[in-house]
């Protein structure tokens, strides 16, 4: 069986992937309650970022990851200050399904400006690592080692950040009950512009370690932002450690059925899960029927 | 009747304030000097809950003023209010409830970063209501309601301010915990504390109350001292039904 091992390193490899852009959809749906059509648009901006910064200026790789860091965390506050921070304002009650409409408008506005600035046909990533090490018959790409470990580090790092320090605490508290975190002197639209920049700094190294693996195109981000709705969703929305888990565990169940049905038969086959979930379990496997908590 | 400012650690003077086009507060005044306990009894859905949520800026003041030790601080939102000194310990606690009970009560001292101070306000915490020590690391939501009622007074306490303002602490407790819980506020004003407390029945007031405000239909409808009161039943007939 010396498929497994390939199978479960492309799943184990997409998983990653997954739950990395699932975090930042998941960290801004569970503290504001903003489902963020234009998460999707910061992977594809974070990857051309990069590229920008590595082919076309030259910059060392890091310094590349880094920019790309930066423009997703850059747009993500814009995304906020300019289109979320307004309209939460002017109608608070409607305000879960006009920023639903108001990002979609946004992430079609970007897209089609990298499409002007770069043009359509794709490109390639120059952020990538070369050769692959075997562990006796098992044999591991380099790149989706990186792409593992790169984005296992991240989502500890933002565990971490949540879990330990005060400004996470005040990012749980103000998802848990904003009213209370604001009668304790926190100010929550600056909480809610942390939770974008960070949510965009996310989206931007994972637009990076997407499009190592594939290529640069202005859609770069639309199947991983699909797919990071689909796993929310499964997991209950709002729920990160549900969220991560499920990435990893449904990523590997595509693997597998792509591997042993064909290629086309594993979005079907996720549909089908997302499908069943919901009817045995209308809140996700994690939630509880309105349960939004960090 | 404006009372004078300056002199009081909390003035609201003539408090208009509502929910979309209706009014529900139409003009309330009142004062605490430092150190007072000053209650608003009143039935519910009279406006007590709003004119506390008015006070610390959670809802905007449509016409009047309020002002802490001096300082005008409506207008400003809630975050800054709190900053300024207002300690709000809400109806229905409005705890983190997936946060453990040292947790909740940390983000009480949010604003503070003085570490020396957090921890020594911790410990008073703690020693006022030993039951939250031995549930330090319990989550919230598992708590009952007379340990949630005491997680949302210590959070309260382990903020720095002026002026306290504690909106029903014996809503849906059993009469046993809301002794408790009165035992702890008597303890917070033997202890100085200025504390505007509301509360349905003036009964359970009356003992510690320096004077009660009585709320009905938006205004104040008496004022005065708890004794005079009580003394008075065809008020308390008229007003809360018997």
């Amino acid at each position: 069986m010396d498929i497994i091992g390939p199978v479960l390193v492309a799943g184990m490899t997409t998983g990653a992937l997954y739950a990395l852009a699932t975090l930042g959809l998941s960290l801004v749906w569970g503290s504001l309650g903003m489902l963020n059509m234009a998460h999707g648009t910061l992977l594809t901006l974070g990857g051309y970022a990069a590229f920008t910064a590595a082919s076309q200026l030259g910059w060392p790789v890091p310094v590349a990851v880094l920019a790309a860091a930066a423009v997703g965390g850059l747009i993500g506050a814009l995304i906020f200050m300019l289109v979320a921070y307004p309209l939460s304002r002017r109608s608070p009650e409607t305000f879960e399904t006009t920023i639903m409409i108001a990002t979609f408008g946004v992430a079609l506005t970007l897209e089609n400006i990298v499409l002007r600035l770069y043009g359509g046909q794709p490109l390639g990533q120059p952020l990538s690592v070369g050769g692959s090490i075997s562990l006796g018959r098992f044999v591991l790409p380099w790149q989706n080692l990186v792409i593992i470990i790169a984005a296992i580090a991240l989502m500890a790092a933002t565990a971490l950040f949540l879990a330990r320090t005060k400004a996470g605490r005040a990012i749980r508290a103000t998802a848990q009950n904003p009213d209370a975190a604001k009668l304790l002197g926190v100010p929550v639209a600056r909480v809610y512009l942390q939770v974008l920049i960070l949510s965009g700094i996310l989206a931007g190294v994972c637009g990076v370690l997407v499009s190592s693996i594939t290529q640069l195109s202005p859609s770069l981000g639309a199947d991983p932002m699909l797919k990071a709705f689909i796993m929310c969703v499964v997991a209950g929305l709002g729920n990160l450690p549900g969220a991560i888990i499920t990435s990893f565990a449904l990523a590997i169940v595509e693997a597998v059925v792509q591997f042993l049905a064909g290629a086309r038969w594993g979005f079907p086959a996720l549909l089908a899960i997302v499908i069943l979930v919901l009817i045995r379990r209308p809140g996700g496997l994690f939630g509880r029927v309105e349960m939004r908590r960090l | 009747m404006a009372e004078p400012i300056g002199s009081s650690c909390l003035a609201v003077n003539g408090l208009v304030t509502g929910y979309d086009a209706r009014n529900v507060l139409t003009g309330v005044s009142l004062s605490l000097n430092s150190g007072e306990l000053v209650t608003v009894v009143g039935p519910n859905g009279h406006g007590k809950t709003t004119l506390l949520r008015a006070i610390s800026g959670l809802l905007p003041v449509r016409k009047g003023s309020v002002s802490l030790n001096g300082r005008a601080i409506s207008g400003l939102p809630a975050h800054r209010v709190a900053a300024n000194g207002v300690i709000h310990v809400p109806q229905g606690d409005l705890l983190f409830a997936g946060m453990s009970v040292l947790e909740n009560l940390l983000m009480g001292a949010y604003l503070d970063s003085d570490q020396v101070a957090v921890a020594r306000r911790l410990d008073e915490v703690f020693s006022l209501l030993p039951k939250l020590a031995e549930r330090r690391t319990q989550i919230a939501a598992s708590l009952s309601g007379g340990e949630r009622r005491m997680v949302g007074i210590g959070r309260g306490l382990m903020m720095k301010g002026s002026v306290m303002l504690i909106d029903e602490p014996s809503l849906g407790l059993a009469p046993i915990v809301i002794e408790q819980i009165y035992e702890v506020i008597a303890r917070l004003k033997a202890s100085g504390r200025t504390i505007l407390l509301v509360e349905e029945n003036p009964a359970r007031v009356a003992d510690i109350a320096d004077r009660i405000h009585l709320l009905d239909n938006g205004a104040f409808v008496w004022s005065g001292e708890p004794a005079v009161l009580l003394q008075g039943d065809e008020l308390l007939a008229t007003y809360l039904g018997g």
